[in-house]
């Protein structure tokens, strides 16, 4: 009898300490983070017209028609949040990254979204919200799409997020130039656009032949690096960072194409021989910066059709020939002579995030850290130039920052094709994904060096975009994505 | 396809494997013993899907008010399929944006004694509005199909039942209407009937149920077929404005209609997709043009191939001209055998007739065989009972599907599900609430032609 009496005892007590434990106080009283606190007050799950709160654990905990899942959830959850409580210091913690959505897919629970908002078509529902939601509900499993996919700022205001097409244009101070950039000698010169007040700073990288891939023994390198090939290149310009939104305004402002023009009708205007005005992109959705700022931030989002599309405008604005580089080029540029692993000394496993004891002792980011932006010293976004010095070819960023579209197609043993000392190849003549270079601000340090190979994931990285055909032009589910354009070199100055 | 797991997980082998345990034997001999010993894989267990009771006639209850929008030739019909279905029906309004139709169908009213009078009949494009406002329970929308997604809006906005006369679109924006609407309707709790009859109509209920338990295997393709002679047509009257003239003659009229692949043969890729448990196609290619039609821009053939998710295809044939074979039917073909709905029979893969449907058994059984008063029946039952009941939904699909095919004739493109559902495609020529019986740009309205020429 005093079993049963101490078993109902335990249960109420037990009952009385989750439920407890579920309050937003409770909450609080743990995660110190105050700006997330007042980001969720002005939200619209508390900043209301009917006056409905929905509180932390409504949405950061499986909802209550699911105990199992719940309880569970809340155990892993509360330990790590305990952990954190006593081990970490709550103002070293980046709170902006924990709401971006690669960490927040973590720590929402798409069936507590669902389990009060059942219906998604409320009346006086939107024509664009129908497509967005009927996409949603056919996909929702492929693509394991999530409500926050779309939804990112429903429980945590934030002022930049936007769930419409972008409105305005941002233009960049300065004056306009009216002619072209001057190229007199095969050296370093600044492009000015003209009609615009975009320039670009062009580096003159010298030909010459180099030893592409990365050797069997290179730490964490990956079977695409190889087999090693000697390449030999002619010379070219490269710009010295990876492709500004100051610069990429510039073509937007000039090239938008407003509605939604047929793909096959753009690609149709754009490779007329005769064209005197490309297409450009149409207006992105949301804020394509993610909020970090423009200026000299690398553009992001944009695909690598709009890129070659910009290299096409930017060549028709000054009458040189314009591309993306080539993959031989780009790793070329790179090294800048080098042969490391990257365009200094250091071992990638030292400056690795990754493997069994990293989540004790920290990455070493001395020596790594003002040359590349990656995951161990980004803050989760990209940065400006500024904060990296240049490799021995005066180029910027071109490990880490943002991944930099080539002008090749991927292919795993592109390189067992290639001939030995094979003259500025161009990759395989076909494929589907095009190739990516460099890493980004949040890649770990063996995916940001100089013979690291990636490549486009085009599906993947649409899964979200619900318009029909879906966009040409930019990248819903990718940030880390830019381009640099190098310049061929004009005949005349091949000829001095 | 999401059938397949489901079908996997559910299927009889699972059963055993969890039950085992518990008790062996009555599972295995609910899972064999069926015809020959042929063990069967449900497509969906009972309880996923829905068979209507094919009731002789509905439950007694309230006394109803109903309204009509649009007096033409179906909606005159199904008004009285509805006083054939059900007692307590009370007629109170109606709505044409002809004053002719509405006298019509006032004068029949008062002729079977019901209480409809000429105040509560309004004429006009708005003139739905005030039928649903008059405080009717439920109401038969039987105009031309391209206004069914507002009429549909603003009866569900109001809590009104809904019979919608099918095809229930005729364009992208209206689909997007009809489904979203639909989900208001659910969680209303309203009944929402929608005129594909067949799935009232005693052989096809039966067959369905036989098919989704698994008696010719898994769907693996089907040819559905709407061929028959010309439909009516209206010569341009002395006085018409073009509006008017359009709207009279409205089966010929791609904005009214939908073309004939959507505004009637929308019936059998409705049962096609109905048969294979609810899915949907997720590509359409296909052929059609107009040989002899004599008003309108429509086309008067479709020939189209659908293909869906796993790789299946079904191939959808309509034609509307005179002095051609006829044929309105559909054939279903699965692993294990094929069923059709011209013997409305099931034949194993040699030919032989395993299943048919007991005409003889019906009749003694049931009194009322027609498929447009059953329909009634379910309908008036769901509102007396009180339960919810949603056929927009799929047939909302099934007219996007004809909406898939007509796109790809007209375009000759091979045109995709997602294309489709997110179109901007907006067949009303101007807002809804603004229409006039008045001039149209007559010069928009050609036939299309699909490709490009020669350059």
């Amino acid at each position: 009898m005093s079993g049963v009496a101490v078993g109902i005892a335990f249960a109420a007590g037990f009952h009385a300490t989750y439920a407890k434990t579920s309050t937003n106080e409770y909450c609080m009283s743990c995660h110190v983070h105050t700006d997330a606190d007042a980001s969720w007050k002005q939200s619209v799950h508390v900043s209301n017209r009917s006056g409905t709160v929905t509180d932390c654990a409504a949405c950061h905990l499986p909802p209550e028609s699911m105990p199992g899942r719940r309880f569970a959830a809340k155990t892993r959850l509360g330990v790590k949040d305990m952990m954190a409580y006593m081990f970490k210091d709550s103002e070293k913690i980046d709170w902006e990254a924990k709401g971006e959505l690669e960490h927040a897919r973590k720590i929402v629970f798409n069936e507590s979204c669902v389990s009060c908002h059942a219906n998604l078509y409320p009346e006086g529902v939107s024509d664009e919200a129908v497509v967005a939601h009927l996409y949603y509900e056919e996909y929702e499993k492929k693509y394991k799409l999530q409500c926050i996919s779309c939804h990112l700022d429903a429980g945590h205001y934030n002022p930049d997020y936007r769930h419409e097409s972008m409105k305005t244009v941002p233009v960049a101070a300065g004056p306009v130039y009216e002619t072209r950039g001057e190229l007199t000698s095969f050296a370093d010169f600044t492009e000015t656009i003209p009609g615009t007040t975009a320039a670009i700073k062009m580096i003159a990288i010298p030909g010459g032949s180099f030893i592409m891939g990365s050797p069997a023994g290179e730490p964490l390198r990956k079977a695409d690096e190889g087999p090693q090939r000697t390449v030999e290149l002619s010379p070219f310009f490269m710009a010295e960072v990876e492709t500004t939104w100051d610069q990429f305004w510039a073509f937007y402002r000039e090239t938008m194409s407003e509605g939604r023009t047929a793909p096959e009708t753009v690609y149709a205007n754009n490779s007329r021989d005769d064209i005197d005005a490309v297409s450009g992109p149409t207006p992105p959705f949301g804020a394509p910066d993610q909020g970090w700022g423009m200026g000299a931030r690398p553009a992001i989002t944009m695909t690598h059709y709009a890129a070659q599309t910009f290299c096409q405008w930017l060549s028709l604005k000054t009458g040189r020939k314009y591309r993306l580089p080539t993959e031989a080029e780009w790793e070329y540029a790179a090294r800048g002579g080098t042969s490391y692993p990257y365009f200094f000394e250091g071992n990638p496993k030292k400056f690795s995030s990754e493997g069994l004891l990293k989540g004790i002792f920290k990455a070493d980011t001395a020596g790594m850290a003002r040359n590349v932006i990656y995951a161990a010293n980004s803050g989760n976004k990209t940065h400006e130039p500024a904060r990296v010095a240049a490799n021995p070819f005066g180029l910027k960023n071109m490990l880490g920052n943002v991944m930099e579209y080539c002008s090749d197609w991927y292919s795993e043993d592109a390189y067992a094709a290639l001939q030995e000392g094979a003259v500025n190849p161009s990759g395989p003549q076909s494929g589907t994904e095009h190739v990516v270079r460099g890493g980004s601000y949040a890649s770990d340090a063996a995916d940001v060096r100089c013979a690291a190979r990636s490549h486009t994931e085009h599906d993947a990285w649409l899964r979200t975009d619900p318009q029909n055909p879906k966009s040409i032009w930019w990248y819903s589910d990718v940030k880390g994505i830019g381009f640099r354009v190098v310049c061929e070199v004009p005949q005349e100055i091949i000829e001095q | 396809m999401k059938k397949l797991s489901r079908r996997e997980f559910f299927g009889c082998s699972a059963a055993i494997g969890g039950a085992a345990i518990v008790a062996t034997t009555p599972v295995l001999s609910s899972c064999s013993g069926k015809e020959k010993g042929a063990r069967l894989i449900p497509l969906q267990q009972p309880g996923e899907y829905y068979i209507p009771e094919l009731a002789d006639k509905a439950v007694e209850g309230r006394e109803l008010k109903a309204g009509l929008i649009g007096c033409g030739g179906r909606g005159t019909g199904a008004i009285d399929n509805l006083l054939e279905a059900a007692d307590g029906i009370k007629i109170t309004a109606c709505a044409d944006t002809f004053k002719d139709k509405t006298d019509e169908f006032l004068k029949k009213m008062q002729d079977k004694g019901q209480a409809l009078t000429a105040e509560n009949c309004f004429v006009g494009f708005d003139a739905y509005k005030k039928v649903i406002d008059s405080g009717v329970d439920m109401v038969v929308v039987a105009t031309p199909p391209v206004f069914r997604p507002y009429h549909f809006q603003y009866a569900v906005q109001k809590g009104v039942h809904c019979f919608l006369e099918k095809p229930i679109a005729v364009d992208a924006k209206g689909y997007r209407i009809i489904m979203a609407t639909a989900k208001q309707a659910q969680a209303k709790g309203l009944a929402v009937v929608t005129g594909t009859q067949r799935h009232h109509q005693r052989p096809y209920v039966a067959a369905f149920e036989k098919i989704q338990q698994g008696y010719i295997g898994e769907i693996t393709g089907g040819n559905v077929y709407w061929n028959q002679g010309m439909l009516w047509y209206k010569e341009r009257q002395k006085g018409w404005s073009d509006m008017e003239w359009n709207i009279r003659d409205w089966v010929n009229w791609k904005w009214l209609s939908g073309d004939h692949i959507v505004e009637q043969h929308v019936h059998n890729i409705d049962v096609f997709l109905w048969m294979a448990g609810g899915i949907h196609p997720v590509k359409a290619t296909g052929v059609g043009s107009r040989q002899r039609r004599i008003t309108g821009d429509q086309y008067d053939n479709f020939s189209i191939d659908f293909e869906f998710e796993n790789g299946i295809h079904m191939h959808s044939f309509c034609r509307q001209i005179d002095g051609c074979s006829s044929n309105v039917s559909e054939y279903v073909q699965g692993t294990k055998g094929s069923w059709n709905s011209v013997e409305h029979a099931i034949k194993d893969l040699q030919g032989n007739i395993i299943w048919q449907f007991d005409e003889e058994a019906a009749k003694a059984e049931f009194l009322q065989h027609d498929p447009y008063t059953l329909e009634h029946v379910d309908w008036v039952n769901h509102i007396r009972k009180g339960e919810m009941l949603d056929e927009a939904t799929q047939c909302g699909m099934s007219t996007l599907a004809g909406i898939m095919g007509r796109e790809a004739a007209y375009t000759g493109r091979t045109v995709t599900w997602d294309e489709m559902s997110a179109m901007d495609q907006d067949y009303l020529p101007g807002d809804a609430d603004s229409l006039k019986i008045g001039p149209l740009d007559l010069s928009k309205y050609t036939v299309p032609v699909p490709g490009e020429a020669r350059k």
